[in-house]
């Protein structure tokens, strides 16, 4: 029996569904992906006209790229100081000790509640209340004399993308805030307990206890958030599909556009690579971060 | 003495002031994330005709037709669709990632770091890079447009995060049970069916649910994969109904709720398995 426990095979044996699995539905396209966008071709006719490295210089020459990236990392910037900023400050006040357990545990959930919900629901009900006549915004606006502040939210290359960005935050911070309340509850509490007795305020606990020791959660949740603002697609497609006039086109919006509506295969190909290069050296870049961080 | 007093009272009310300023910011933020979901419900019992009137009263009658109408044009077909590729890719998942993990936490092999981060690698892939390769293997198998196109991608792209909280979870549990099992003459399989299986259950809860909540929301494979709108999910069918009652908004936010519920009570039946599971990953979905 015991030979038989140590049989060399079995923690292969364990493994091999997910290591078939991930390769066949994982790995393999991202290789693929590679190969395919050296090709013109789409996905009526499926034959390969290999044109070299075409499909990467047209990269370079496409406003849309440039606009797209433009408007991810606007996605990206206001998504760190909600999500990140903001969540950490909520986090640190829900934290507080003055706040009582009840309250806190019912502000915490009121405020995740948003997350949990489908990609379409949110899209959908927000694509109502960002509506010009019937919409929620636009009537409270005209009720209480802002007429001139009324728009077509989703509708006008200047407020798109800024409308999107909103719903994103609307959606995420109690969620980001949740992961900060986390990593604030593993500070010990004598910590705080013995800065108050020196005198410290709730600032300067803040910023001298909390800041430092959620570091490394600070640092893995802007990461996640940046990468998540350069993949971002769903909400987009749902809301305006990167309108109106490509306003709130995003790479992964566009990278599907080509894909699938302008059936360019082998041009939406680069783009994927374009992604998957970002998101690795986002990726790089804070495991280097996290790195150094252990060290000091 | 009075001094000190004085000192107490004033601390007290400061401390007073302060937690009454935290209820006020946290009681208009809690406001700002639900009222958008209670603006569509009390809209979703109106006519037309009154949400454009004033959208923020309640309703003068309550129109459950709206509800009916909303069942029956689509959004219960949607729901079976979604609770069905969920259960599925959730139980695969479930089994395929404990497995990954026994093999990664109880084994010593060649190789076991390679595989290791081959695993977790998984985790900072975007979807859309594997998007139109995924979309040629699936037609070329004859997935394309089944329950399956939806099934196997959401499995594959759940097994990194899966596996690695299982996995901590595992390297956690004392190897006492197990040896116990080996001198009794169990066998690696039996070992992890019977004894290993059973002590994960609290975190295989946690990732389960967190896992559903990612298929049940999942968009873009079903967006890309699936025409057919008797085998569309919520996310997608949502989207066709919408598209189709166009003119009828009233209907459209009774299918929003339904639509949401499931979620809703879900995370409010199991908010601690969820939380721990959150705690435990550390991750966004």
């Amino acid at each position: 029996m015991k030979r038989k426990f140590l049989n060399q095979l079995t923690p292969y044996y364990f493994l091999l569904p997910s290591l078939i699995l991930m390769s066949v539905f994982i790995y393999l396209p991202v290789v693929e992906n590679f190969y395919y966008s050296l090709f013109r071709w789409s996905a009526i006719d499926t034959t390969l006209n290999y044109i070299g490295f075409e499909n990467y210089t047209r990269i370079f020459t496409d406003d849309l790229v440039g606009l797209s990236l433009f408007n991810n990392t606007l996605y990206a910037v206001i998504s760190v100081i909600f999500q990140v900023f903001i969540a950490l400050v909520l986090a640190a006040m829900l934290e507080a000790h003055l706040v009582r357990p009840f309250f806190g545990t019912l502000f915490r959930n009121i405020l995740f509640l948003p997350s949990v919900l489908a990609i379409s629901v949110v899209g959908v009900t927000w694509q109502l209340i960002y509506r010009p006549d019937t919409g929620l915004i636009n009537q409270v606006l005209r009720a209480v004399g802002l007429d001139t502040l009324t728009r077509t939210w989703l509708g006008e290359e200047g407020t798109a993308i800024y409308s999107i960005i909103a719903v994103s935050q609307w959606q995420w911070v109690g969620y980001c805030m949740i992961l900060f309340i986390v990593a604030i509850q593993a500070i010990p509490e004598e910590l705080f307990e013995s800065a108050r007795i020196d005198g410290a305020n709730a600032v300067q606990q803040f910023f001298r206890i909390t800041v430092p020791l959620v570091r490394e959660t600070t640092l893995v949740m802007t990461t996640i958030t940046v990468i998540g603002a350069f993949k971002v697609f769903d909400i987009i497609w749902v809301m305006t599909a990167g309108g109106p006039n490509h306003a709130s086109e995003v790479l992964g919006n566009y990278l599907y556009r080509v894909a699938f509506r302008n059936d360019e295969m082998g041009y939406a190909a680069a783009l994927a690579t374009l992604l998957f290069v970002i998101t690795f050296l986002l990726t790089f870049i804070q495991l280097w971060l996290g790195r150094t961080g252990k060290e000091n | 003495m009075k001094t000190a007093k004085s000192h107490l009272f004033s601390s007290d009310l400061n401390e007073k002031l302060n937690r009454a300023l935290i209820y006020f910011l946290f009681f208009v933020l809690s406001f700002v994330a639900l009222y958008p979901l209670l603006w569509v419900a009390t809209n979703s019992f109106k006519t037309d005709l009154q949400l454009f009137e004033n959208s923020w009263e309640l309703p003068q009658e309550w129109h459950w037709e709206n509800y009916a109408q909303a069942w029956k044009y689509g959004i219960a077909k949607y729901i079976l669709n979604s609770v069905l590729v969920t259960i599925s890719a959730v139980l695969l998942n479930a089994l395929i990632s404990l497995m990954a993990a026994y093999g990664l936490s109880r084994f010593q092999f060649r190789g076991q770091f390679v595989l290791l981060y081959f695993i977790l690698g998984g985790l900072m892939l975007a979807p859309e890079v594997s998007l139109i390769p995924l979309f040629r293997i699936l037609t070329t198998f004859n997935l394309y447009d089944t329950y399956f196109a939806m099934i196997l991608p959401n499995v594959a792209f759940g097994i990194p995060f899966t596996t690695f909280l299982i996995r901590s979870y595992m390297l956690g549990i004392p190897k006492d049970f197990e040896e116990a099992a080996v001198i009794d003459g169990a066998g690696p399989f039996a070992v992890f069916w019977r004894v290993v299986v059973p002590l994960c259950r609290p975190i295989l809860a946690s990732a389960m649910l967190l896992d559903a909540m990612r298929v049940w929301n999942e968009f873009m494979f079903a967006l890309t994969f699936v025409v057919d709108d008797d085998i569309k999910t919520v996310p997608l069918g949502l989207m066709s109904f919408a598209s189709a009652l166009r003119e009828q908004w009233t209907v459209v936010m009774a299918g929003l709720i339904i639509s949401a519920v499931p979620m809703i009570v879900l995370y409010l039946l199991t908010q601690r398995q969820f939380i721990r599971g959150l705690t435990a990953g550390g991750v966004k979905g």
